[in-house]
């Protein structure tokens, strides 16, 4: 009996929690994605436009480790029994992903450019039992200065 | 070619829907299939129960019963012995083909139980709160009428059939079988309810047999009907797979009386 009424508990602390947390996340990226929308990026290997001679080039990196809830784990679990879109796990790799590239912006504010964008993911804990399990997006990219 | 910076309309990259509409259905569906799939191999449970004759119930499971060796000193032995006795009266009372031994464990618990292979275990727990011998020879009669309906093999074969179906349907996943594991918990129980009440018929007839009145049926319920066992949370209840102690009592007086059966005072206990 104790066991189910912990289960609940971490459901719900999961599902209230995760929830209010996953809008202000969603809220923040909405926001800076607007301020930084300026910002030429391309996946693109050359500059795009008629540019000016380039003073400066850098590696620029941003990375993001976000962590499933209790909620989304439960979610997922019974998908996987199912089949279908895993919504659950959808709005974690969004965001990550928003992050990342947002993380990398944010790290070269001077810039004029950024080409050659790259994302990659991992998942961390990957095969652990018993492990929330988390994803790790990496995003890179060449930051041009002129 | 220009650039033009702009943000998407809309986030194509999530799908639409409520996460908690999603998780109710797919958990109701998961639970649907549970209980299909547990109703049908119940009914292959009870039909595989029906050829299992009592002599290979014994022969299967002889060291069952072993568990709970004769323990204490004499004081118990002698009780033993005296409630043995009780016991094979009531069972010609029933009819029970079976040998039936009993065994005292010593335990607070105040609970008795039916072990496949023909042994009673009475908690020495239940001997300090039931005083009178027509109260104990209810819940001996109660566990008889579990041997005659076969419910302990029924049972144990819908714990079994519930672990494999748990372990198959979730796998390796120990979490979400801990989701699930408490809609088939609801599921047992509720069969274990009608197995009990049933139970508590078989066993008041036996009582009238046996003492031709039925005084101290009730005397167990009343025991664990008292306000002390009120703390717990009053979810516990539909997962109990005994029917609330109280409402036990009522519907043996309605039976009682619907059967015309004489509702005594007690005599007096004789075992000490």
């Amino acid at each position: 009996m104790l066991e189910l009424y912990i289960l609940l508990a971490l459901l719900a602390l999961g599902f209230f929690v995760g929830q209010y947390l996953e809008k202000q996340h969603y809220r923040s990226i909405n926001a800076r994605e607007s301020e930084l929308v300026d910002l030429v990026t391309t996946s693109s290997k050359h500059p795009f436009g008629d540019i000016p001679v380039i003073i400066d080039r850098r590696l620029v990196q941003g990375s993001v480790v976000v962590s499933v809830d209790y909620f989304k784990r439960m979610l997922a679990a019974l998908r996987n029994f199912f089949g279908g879109n895993v919504r659950a796990y959808e709005t974690l790799v969004d965001r990550a992903r928003r992050e990342a590239v947002l993380r990398l912006k944010e790290s070269c504010p001077d810039a004029k450019q950024i080409i050659n964008l790259r994302i990659e993911t991992s998942s961390i804990f990957k095969g652990a039992k018993d492990q929330i399990g988390s994803v790790e997006v990496l995003a890179y990219a060449t930051a041009l200065y002129y | 070619m220009k650039y033009h910076a702009a943000l998407p309309e809309h986030n194509d990259n999530v799908s639409d829907g409520h996460p908690l509409k999603e998780f109710l259905l797919l958990l109701g569906a998961a639970a649907g299939l549970l209980i299909a799939l547990y109703l049908v191999l119940g009914f292959f449970v009870d039909y595989a129960v029906d050829y299992v004759s009592p002599e290979t119930e014994v022969r299967i499971f002889a060291a069952a019963g072993m568990l709970w060796e004769p323990g204490g000193g004499p004081d118990t032995e002698q009780q033993q012995q005296s409630l043995q006795t009780l016991i094979d009266q009531l069972a010609i009372c029933l009819d029970t083909a079976y040998p039936i031994t009993l065994r005292i464990a010593e335990s607070e618990q105040v609970n008795a139980f039916a072990v496949p292979g023909g042994t009673v275990v009475l908690n020495s727990g239940l001997l300090d709160k039931v005083r009178s011998e027509n109260g104990v020879a209810f819940v001996l009669a109660h566990e008889l009428a579990h041997f005659q309906n076969r419910d302990h093999l029924r049972s144990l074969g819908r714990s079994i059939v519930l672990l494999a179906m748990l372990a198959v349907l979730t796998g390796a996943d120990a979490d979400l079988s801990r989701v699930l594991a408490p809609i088939s918990d609801y599921e047992n129980a509720q069969f274990s309810q009608d197995r009990e009440s049933a139970a508590d018929a078989t066993a008041l007839r036996a009582l009238n047999c046996h003492y031709g009145h039925v005084g101290g049926a009730t005397e167990l319920f009343e025991v664990i009907a008292t306000p002390d066992d009120d703390f717990d949370f009053a979810l516990t209840h539909y997962f109990s797979s005994h029917p609330e102690a109280r409402q036990r009592v009522d519907d043996l007086r309605q039976l009682s009386e619907s059967l015309g059966f004489d509702r005594a005072n007690n005599v007096e206990l004789r075992v000490p």
